[in-house]
């Protein structure tokens, strides 16, 4: 085949492109945007040094006075203290009043306002490393509620069979293949090293795809982990992770949630071998924590109004320069990751996808196959259970559009449902298929029966309806009332309007994606989605010789986006100028409240040593 | 001056040596990857002629009409199995022939519905397809690294050292003439 044939006419778009060249490309792609992201991380820490520096000298002084008023430190200290500080007075009058300085001193200004912030801030990320570079993926696992495959069970030996042809295409050890038994279908790859990484497979992935489609989906998974994705994956999370390590640490003194998250952290780092399962929860605390959705701080304020204790009051009170340091690190943390980290890394991301379509694509020399899969499994996407926190390993989007009952209900709620639906069956004939699919398929149609006027089908309906509400706890109306529906079809027009109605609420609840309590959920972070659109991955695969027909949408409107960035520019750009200047307003307010602090103590401690 | 020469000519000699350290070990490395992926055809040959017993015995019972099927498979295994040891060329025709054999059984075995839906069956012909395919991606992968390895010592620096040091271009699996025949189509 190789050699000779060269007189064959090569079909297709013009554009073809070889695999080789596509991982290439995207290999490039890989590192400009890797620049960006570093740069986008750097960029966030100047003011994040900015904001924490103040507060680590404060701390470093008000200890010093402690430790003066019982041993005298030399006087040698003071001075040092002094030197630090006039070299950081140089650098503010450059930068606020424009007076003139070398540049020596000036360097040596920004290294006194900027390192101890940047040290602490590389200590943490480190530290975050260390901790969960040993933890494993055992956590991750047991979360998932994985299982080996039968090799007795034609389709999960086929699935068993597949993963080693590709990772001899590829030229690496065949990796390990677990099964979760969810009705959504996708597939991820877990770890943080590729000698530990696994690649889990929903069963009802390997329901319904063929062996051609299979085998593309275990090719991308395959090169993800030749390529190396677990890495940057961790890489990139750890980054997240300490941003809200950061968070939790500076909040600390607010409110018990964050407390009760440091005390897990802390608890977790000494506990000597690392505990897997904990690990992921640990994980998952300190990515919530980067969201900034942790209410301490009004808490806070509750506390202040409600007056509980004067010992309360004192404590608020000398906490206060702190809440302005606080306020202004979330602040800059807010806008800073939102527009600079996580686009760059979500495109970053992006780039690894592509790359490993196109090495799927060498690997099995068939891009129909990851075609029509993508294809498929975009149309049965839905949220694995336990899987939240790995969102961004998976093959296809496992959030977004999602239908109603694929990932809707949590394990333990599934088996509830079944539990529920056998027994509301009239005979009582108790054999509860743990089945998901078939309970779901053999509900949808006695709903249609039920529909269609058959008055058995509706009463058993009614009878699941009534008990799975009240076993679920959950909204009644996630079901339409089957007496209406029976009442409808005979022309009783207000139960039509309760069932518009609630055809209607169902639209409206089922929208938007309210999965998890906990959305520890990396993918859906940002506003840029960490996944490629499925039609520019599908054209990309189309390029290099899938036969995949693309609707010939319309050229994009790129006028409209240009008018629209003109219109909106400016206003966000002013935005963006405010926030910052609302930073520096609180960080000067927080260090004018610290100095009145400090020179209290000062005074305090130097009284004291004169008695 | 006579100095700055002496250390630029010292640098470039120094320089031309690790260039020809690292060249060397990278041509090694790929030579190794290319052995490495022709041992996993072999591996997965072996495979295959392990699976036709049982494939064999499993049929038995259910084609008693088609012995000479079943015996020219088992013959083409014996055959095959003889030649793994002994020359190249021999061992493609074994191979092919054993592949020739294993296409006629599931050709006849289309005729036996019994057969077809019996689940041991379906299971070892699973395997069987796996076995295939791995067959495949093995000589693919061998292919790719072979071109690699072949790229490698063909591109212009390192072609001036390629063959003094000992490399020399592999030879690329191309499909025998028999795969070939079978990838006709008639319109």
């Amino acid at each position: 085949m190789i050699s000779g044939d060269a007189n064959l006419p090569v079909t297709g778009p013009r554009d073809r492109m070889s695999f080789f060249d596509a991982q290439r490309r995207n290999r490039r792609a890989t590192w400009r945007l890797s620049v960006m992201s570093v740069l986008a991380a750097v960029v966030m820490g100047i003011p994040l040094a900015l904001i924490v520096t103040p507060l680590l000298y404060a701390a470093a002084l008000i200890g010093a006075s402690i430790v003066n008023y019982f041993r005298p430190l030399p006087a040698d200290f003071w001075q040092q203290g002094d030197r630090l500080a006039h070299f950081a007075a140089i650098a503010g009058n450059w930068m606020f009043n424009h007076q003139p300085a070398d540049p020596a001193s000036l360097a040596a200004g920004a290294a006194v306002l900027l390192l101890p912030g940047v040290i602490l801030s590389v200590a943490l990320w480190l530290g975050v490393n260390a901790l969960f570079e040993r933890a494993g993926v055992g956590g991750a696992l047991l979360a998932l509620k994985v299982r080996e495959p039968n090799p007795a069970d034609v389709h999960e030996l086929r699935l068993a069979d597949v993963a080693p042809e590709m990772a001899i295409a590829a030229g690496v050890p065949a990796p390990r293949i677990l099964l979760i038994d969810a009705p959504a279908a996708n597939a991820a790859v877990i770890g943080t090293l590729p000698e530990d990484a696994r690649i889990v497979v929903t069963r009802g992935l390997v329901e319904r795809l063929n062996r051609d489609e299979l085998a593309g989906a275990l090719a991308h998974l395959v090169a993800s982990i030749g390529n190396g994705d677990l890495k940057i994956a961790f890489r990139v999370t750890s980054v997240f992770e300490t941003c809200g390590l950061l968070v939790a640490l500076i909040n600390s003194p607010f409110g018990p949630q964050s407390r009760r998250t440091l005390w897990r952290v802390v608890r977790y780092a000494f506990a000597g071998k690392g505990d897997a399962e904990e690990a992921a929860i640990v994980a998952a605390l300190l990515t919530r924590g980067a969201g900034l959705e942790t209410d301490d701080i009004d808490n806070l304020f509750d506390t202040i109004s409600s007056k509980e204790s004067v010992l309360r009051s004192i404590r608020n009170f000398l906490l206060f320069p702190i809440f302005f340091t606080n306020m202004a690190i979330k602040l800059s943390l807010w806008f800073f990751s939102g527009v600079m980290l996580e686009p760059s890394v979500a495109l970053l991301w992006r780039t690894r996808k592509y790359l490993a379509d196109a090495a799927a694509v060498q690997l099995t020399r068939n891009p129909d196959g990851l075609a029509e899969a993508l294809r498929k499994l975009n149309g049965g996407r839905g949220a694995i259970p336990g899987g939240e926190w790995a969102s961004h390993l998976f093959l296809v989007n496992p959030g977004g559009s999602d239908r109603m009952h694929d990932g809707k209900h949590n394990a333990a709620q599934q088996e509830r449902i079944a539990r529920n639906w056998a027994a509301s069956e009239a005979g009582g004939k108790n054999n509860p298929t743990s089945d998901m699919p078939t309970v779901l398929r053999e509900i949808a149609a006695t709903g249609r029966a039920a529909i269609a006027g058959d008055q058995k089908a509706a009463a058993r309906m009614e009878a699941f309806r009534q008990s799975a509400a009240a076993a679920l706890r959950t909204n009644v109306a996630e079901m339409p009332d089957w007496s209406d529906v029976a009442a409808a079809q005979h022309g009783d027009p207000q139960a039509l309007r309760r069932l518009q109605q609630f055809s209607r609420k169902m639209e409206e609840t089922c929208e938007p994606q309210q999965d998890s309590p906990q959305s520890s959920d990396l993918s859906q972070k940002g506003f840029l989605s960490f996944y490629p659109s499925l039609k520019r991955r599908l054209k990309r695969l189309d390029r290099m010789g899938a036969h995949v027909k693309l609707e010939s949408a319309g050229r994009k409107p790129w006028i409209a986006i240009g008018v629209l960035g003109v219109l909106l520019g400016p206003p966000l750009l002013a935005a963006g100028a405010l926030l910052v200047l609302l930073v520096g307003i609180l960080t000067m307010a927080s260090l004018t409240f610290l100095l009145v602090w400090l020179a209290f103590i000062h005074a305090a401690t130097g009284l004291l040593i004169r008695q | 001056m006579h100095g700055v020469q002496q250390w630029v000519a010292i640098g470039i000699a120094g320089g031309a040596i690790v260039w020809l350290i690292l060249a060397y070990n990278s041509l090694v490395a790929l030579r190794v990857r290319t052995q490495n992926a022709w041992a996993q055809v072999d591996v997965q040959l072996k495979r295959r002629h392990d699976l036709i017993p049982n494939l064999v015995e499993t049929a038995r019972g259910y084609m008693q009409h088609e012995r000479s099927t079943l015996e020219a498979v088992t013959q083409a295994r014996t055959n095959a199995v003889a030649a793994a040891s002994g020359p190249l060329p021999q061992r493609v025709v074994a191979e092919s022939v054993l592949t020739g054999a294993l296409g006629k059984f599931f050709a006849v075995a289309e005729n036996y519905p019994q057969l077809r839906a019996s689940e041991n069956m379906q299971l070892l012909q699973e395997e069987l397809t796996s076995t295939e395919n791995r067959i495949a991606t093995a000589r693919q992968f061998y292919n790719d690294e072979t071109m690699r390895y072949n790229t490698a010592q063909a591109i212009f620096p390192r072609s001036l050292m390629a063959r003094p040091f000992g490399f020399s271009p592999a030879t690329m699996f191309a499909a025998d003439e028999a795969d070939r025949a079978n990838v006709q189509v008639k319109f």
